[in-house]
């Protein structure tokens, strides 16, 4: 009886995810078909179609070939790693205090991070990078990094997440005699490596995607990220779409490595903290 | 910038020279007894033009011992937005590509060399047209030339013969005037509005300019396009809408680029240029079989657009950056350019080479040689003071007015007040 | 339900009058007296003082232009409140303040509920999960341009959606959705929500991770079915992601622009009508011919605005979780 409700149970779940799938990935699998096409295939068909009728994988080799594409995403992780680096350490150090800890001044940190939330990014970018200039950071990868390794939404993800940890964990340490800085390192830091993971992604994805930022701070192409190195594809006189796709395929595949090895770490949470009652 | 931030940036400036490579301030200088120039292009890094370019800096540096070239190249997009930050960061390159839009703010500002002041004689080897393009006025700057014209580029009108008979229209008598168009759309409209479209969409200020609408006055302090032959103009286009020429979804675009609709087979003209005739054939076969070209739909003379190549006001090499800018745009390197780019000549004479005039009647051939005639009539009708936020305000008012929520003469005279203030 | 919560409880302090810090952080009872002065700031100078340098002050600069008629490569001048006055008499101002709001309106509330549910069904340590969470993420991932050619596609008046409708007889005519004014917004919104599924899952997914899975098993023995333990253990679990996940995607709503600029080519809608306040930030003061003045006037009426969103929403959710 049990069992039997449960598969019922499943079996609309699998329906649902199966449906969400479909209309949350079909853009992607539209893409790769694109970039599957070749020369013969009519890229403005009316009804467009999706298996190519002149399949190839000469767009992939393609973009390889124009494009020092290993250069770029090289550089791409560069400013990847000191982005999550940078975010994962101040989040979780700031977090920390806000959530756990009680001192003066913490309204006003807290308001500093909600008004820098508010802040239209468009209006300081020039000053921004004014900033950068002066540091002499122009056309360098630490320049394009820099200003996005604290970011105060990922301060409060942690906020968030440390205040979940049990109390019970938290006041057995400070018992035991563990200072701020040992209750930090063993037992508070520990629990949130979820929230690492998330904040992980999210900067490498951020730091994989930004166009425009990068865009002002570099001038040479060998110091491209893999994101303004694409548009190479898109010459003045010349544009392939089947490039483009191809382009844009290459440039996903590592996110989507990416996310699908750290989503895996979300739940690793609580046991590892060894909470488990 | 106010004191506070001059502080925290020095503040700032001590702390990174500390943990970071260098001090603040000024960019690296040169090597002792060589001569470091930066050349910046727009998007023509690839492997279509880079071993143009890189033999033609090669000569150059041969030409002139103890000169090295830094050749960088900027994505297509938001390319305005690199050299509005950089020009701000006073860290423009010594010689730029760019168009004449950019140049004129630039030159307001005090960024680029006034060629004419500098090298008066320059004039004579360029065409008119785009020599004048290049010389601007305004009421923020001296009257003179910034930057010296490099390529041209205009291209035929393409059209689906298909459609032409579908709609009841005249596949050997196809519109050679705006006014033709305007009535050639009473015809399309009861057959096939709706279905099809008939040109891509909202009129740019290009298409004022063949119109004949004056668009500014002599001394480019004012716009002027809302006299009565511009709201005759949106009128025409009124009626256009309302015979349904075009879709709702067109009153999103201006009438240039490529087209998706043309390509898929549902609208029936599209002004072109030669190079996508090319990729037409590759990218959508079925409408390139039905594919016919003409000359450049328009009242008066044919649009064109420049590119220029500018020269950096506070260059350190000023003389020599100057000497690169012409040599880029000598008459010999525009033609190889324009030979690989299928792109035009904006150097005197440059435009008989044979090559301009291919014999043939195959598509490119016949296309060659009637751009190449429009190359020599045209105007580059865009005026460097009306702005993409101006195109923007013009394009949105023009969607009003075919909705009927405001007059042609009411949406003109809101985009001329717009414009007007920004020009102050 | 007693005995559900009973982590909960435990998680959010047990003397409830000193459970909260005015400004909503929890205070721990013991931690407080231990944890000094210096160690906390210890913590937070370095963060605090990268966000001041990188975004506070430059915003300062911003503030003082927003008083000035400058643009972007020329000083200008003072001119007082002259820019916000203006800005009431830019039509633009407007259409732009009441989409941006309207989007607030109709988007939240999807982006807290949605993806919680999603993320419920997708919370399982199974690698085929892996894969639908992966591919879940995907519309995040997309570039922007890529996911505005397909939505266009699809809602054209020609589009996908459109035959589709016409074939089945329902319509006669095609629904303007990237035509009309307020379809546009809504197709807009759709994107957005499109989106944010796949974001703010994995937001949740951190928080319903550290749920003690005793909880759940409680709720088993309870028998309470996936529905059942939806509702008394995942919900109550993640309240305060609810609520940190309402101001984000309250900002973000307002801030809205890529989707609509992609609908509409970069138009901001026939005629303009579309228009938001980010996307009039952008037209005003990026480009070479920012007018940065005027573009920080408009930064600074929009940090302001979204300031009181933000209070507001944080006055209306820590009023209703004390009511608890």
């Amino acid at each position: 009886m049990m069992s039997k409700h449960i598969t019922v149970g499943k079996v609309t779940k699998y329906v649902v995810l199966i449906l969400l799938f479909l209309f949350l990935a079909c853009p992607l699998l539209w893409q790769i078909s694109l970039a599957f096409k070749g020369p013969k295939d009519d890229m403005y068909a009316v009804p467009p179609y999706f298996w190519p009728r002149d399949p190839t994988v000469d767009n992939f080799s393609g973009v390889f070939k124009r494009l020092p594409i290993v250069g770029y995403a090289l550089n791409t992780l560069v400013v990847a790693a000191i982005n999550i680096l940078g975010n994962v350490v101040s989040g979780t150090t700031a977090g920390y205090a806000i959530a756990l800890l009680k001192f003066k001044g913490k309204r006003i940190v807290i308001g500093i991070l909600f008004l820098s939330m508010l802040i239209p990014g468009e209006t300081v970018m020039i000053t921004q990078f004014l900033i950068i200039r002066s540091l002499n950071l122009q056309n360098n990868l630490i320049g394009v990094a820099l200003p996005g390794i604290v970011s105060a939404m990922n301060i409060l993800l942690f906020v968030n997440a440390f205040r979940a940890i049990p109390r019970d964990l938290i006041e057995a340490a400070e018992m035991d005699g563990a200072s701020v800085w040992q209750r930090f390192t063993m037992i508070c830091a520990p629990q949130v490596k979820g929230t690492m993971a998330l904040v992980a992604i999210f900067s490498f994805m951020g730091s994989w995607n930004d166009f425009l930022w990068p865009l002002i701070v570099l001038t040479d192409d060998s110091h491209y990220t893999l994101t303004l190195g694409m548009s190479r594809l898109q010459g003045t006189f010349v544009s392939d779409p089947r490039l483009v796709a191809a382009g844009t395929v290459i440039a996903l595949v590592p996110i989507l490595i990416f996310f699908f090895v750290f989503q895996r770490y979300i739940f690793h949470g609580l046991e590892v903290g060894g909470v488990k009652e | 910038m106010n004191k506070t931030i001059k502080t925290a940036l020095s503040l700032l400036c001590s702390a990174a020279a500390v943990v970071s490579f260098g001090g603040c301030g000024g960019s690296a200088s040169s090597g002792s007894g060589t001569t470091e120039l930066k050349f910046q292009t727009w998007n023509l890094k690839n492997d279509k033009f880079t071993g143009y370019f890189q033999d033609l800096i090669k000569q150059f540096e041969k030409e002139n011992k103890g000169v090295h070239i830094k050749w960088v190249d900027q994505p297509a997009d938001n390319y305005e937005d690199k050299l509005s930050t950089d020009a701000a960061a006073n860290s423009l390159p010594d010689v730029i590509d760019m168009g004449p839009e950019a140049a004129y703010t630039l030159a307001g500002a005090g960024a680029l060399l006034n060629i004419a002041k500098e090298e008066p004689k320059a004039k004579d080897q360029y065409l008119d047209a785009a020599w004048q393009s290049a010389t601007f006025k305004g009421p923020h700057l001296e009257e003179g030339t910034y930057g010296l014209p490099w390529y041209l580029n205009t291209g035929p009108t393409l059209y689906n013969k298909a459609l032409l008979n579908e709609c009841g229209l005249d596949s050997n008598n196809v519109p050679k005037t705006q006014d033709e168009m305007f009535a050639n759309a009473e015809i399309f409209g009861p057959k096939c509005g709706g279905k099809y479209a008939m040109t891509t969409g909202l009129p740019s200020i290009q298409d004022f300019g063949m119109y004949g609408v004056p668009l500014m006055n002599k001394d480019h302090t004012k716009f002027t396009f809302n006299d009565p032959k511009g709201v005759a103009f949106v009128q025409h286009y009124v009626d256009m809408y309302k015979a349904k020429a075009f879709t709702d979804e067109m009153l999103n675009t201006s009438n240039s680029g490529e087209s998706k609709s043309f390509n898929s087979g549902s609208q029936v003209f599209l002004n072109g240029s030669l190079y996508s005739i090319d990729d037409m054939k590759k990218n959508a076969p079925k409408v390139y079989e039905h594919m016919g070209i003409t000359s450049m739909v328009a009242n008066t003379h044919p649009n064109m657009m420049m590119e220029m190549i500018t020269v950096n006001a506070n260059s350190k090499n000023k003389d020599m950056a100057l000497k690169l800018a012409k040599f880029v745009t000598n008459s010999k390197n525009q033609l190889a350019f324009d030979k690989k780019a299928n792109v035009f000549p904006s150097s005197k004479g440059t435009i008989d080479d044979p090559f301009f005039n291919p014999s043939g009647d195959d598509m490119n051939a016949v296309g060659m040689r009637m751009v190449a005639k429009q190359v020599r009539e045209g105007r580059i009708w865009g005026p460097p003071q009306f702005t993409a936020v101006d195109g923007t305000r013009l394009q949105e008012q023009i969607a009003q007015a075919l909705q009927g929520k405001v007059t042609p003469k009411q949406a003109l005279d809101n985009v001329v007040e717009y414009a007007n203030g920004r020009l102050k | 339900m007693a005995q559900l919560s009973h982590r909960q409880r435990k998680g959010a302090g047990s003397a409830s009058a000193r459970r909260l810090n005015p400004d909503g952080t929890y205070v721990h009872p013991l931690g407080a007296n231990r944890s000094g002065v210096i160690a906390p700031w210890f913590f937070v100078t370095i963060p605090i003082l990268w966000i001041l340098i990188f975004s506070l002050l430059p915003f300062l600069n911003t503030i003082r232009l927003s008083f000035t008629d400058s643009t972007l490569l020329r000083p200008g001048k003072f001119i007082g409140f002259q820019n916000f006055v203006d800005m009431f008499h830019d039509p633009h101002f407007i259409t732009a303040m009441t989409n941006s709001s309207l989007y607030v309106v109709c988007v939240v509330p999807f982006m807290i509920i949605l993806p919680l549910i999603l993320a419920a069904l997708v919370a399982d340590r199974t690698r085929i999960m892996g894969f639908f969470r992966t591919s879940f993420y995907i519309p995040v991932i997309m570039s922007s341009v890529v996911v505005g050619l397909i939505w266009t596609n699809l809602l054209d008046s020609k589009g996908l959606v459109n035959g589709m409708f016409r074939a089945l007889h329902w319509i006669t005519k095609p629904i303007p959705f990237l035509t009309d004014r307020w379809l546009l917004l809504f197709s807009a919104m759709t994107i957005t929500i499109w989106t944010g599924l796949g974001y703010y899952m994995i937001i949740y997914l951190t928080t319903i991770a550290n749920i003690d899975p005793v909880l759940y098993e409680a709720a088993q023995i309870d028998g309470a079915g996936a529905v059942r333990q939806f509702i008394h253990v995942t919900l109550p679990g993640c309240t305060w992601t609810m609520i940190l996940i309402s101001l984000l995607s309250s900002m973000s709503a307002f801030r809205v622009f890529g989707e609509i600029y992609m609908l509409t080519n970069g138009s901001g809608g026939v005629g303009g009508a579309d228009i938001t306040m980010t996307m009039l930030i952008k037209n005003e003061g990026t480009g070479i011919n920012a007018r940065t003045g005027y573009a920080g006037a408009l930064g600074l009426v929009m940090f302001f605005v979204l300031g009181a969103l933000i209070l507001f929403e944080w006055f209306l959710e820590s009023r209703s979780s004390d009511d608890e």
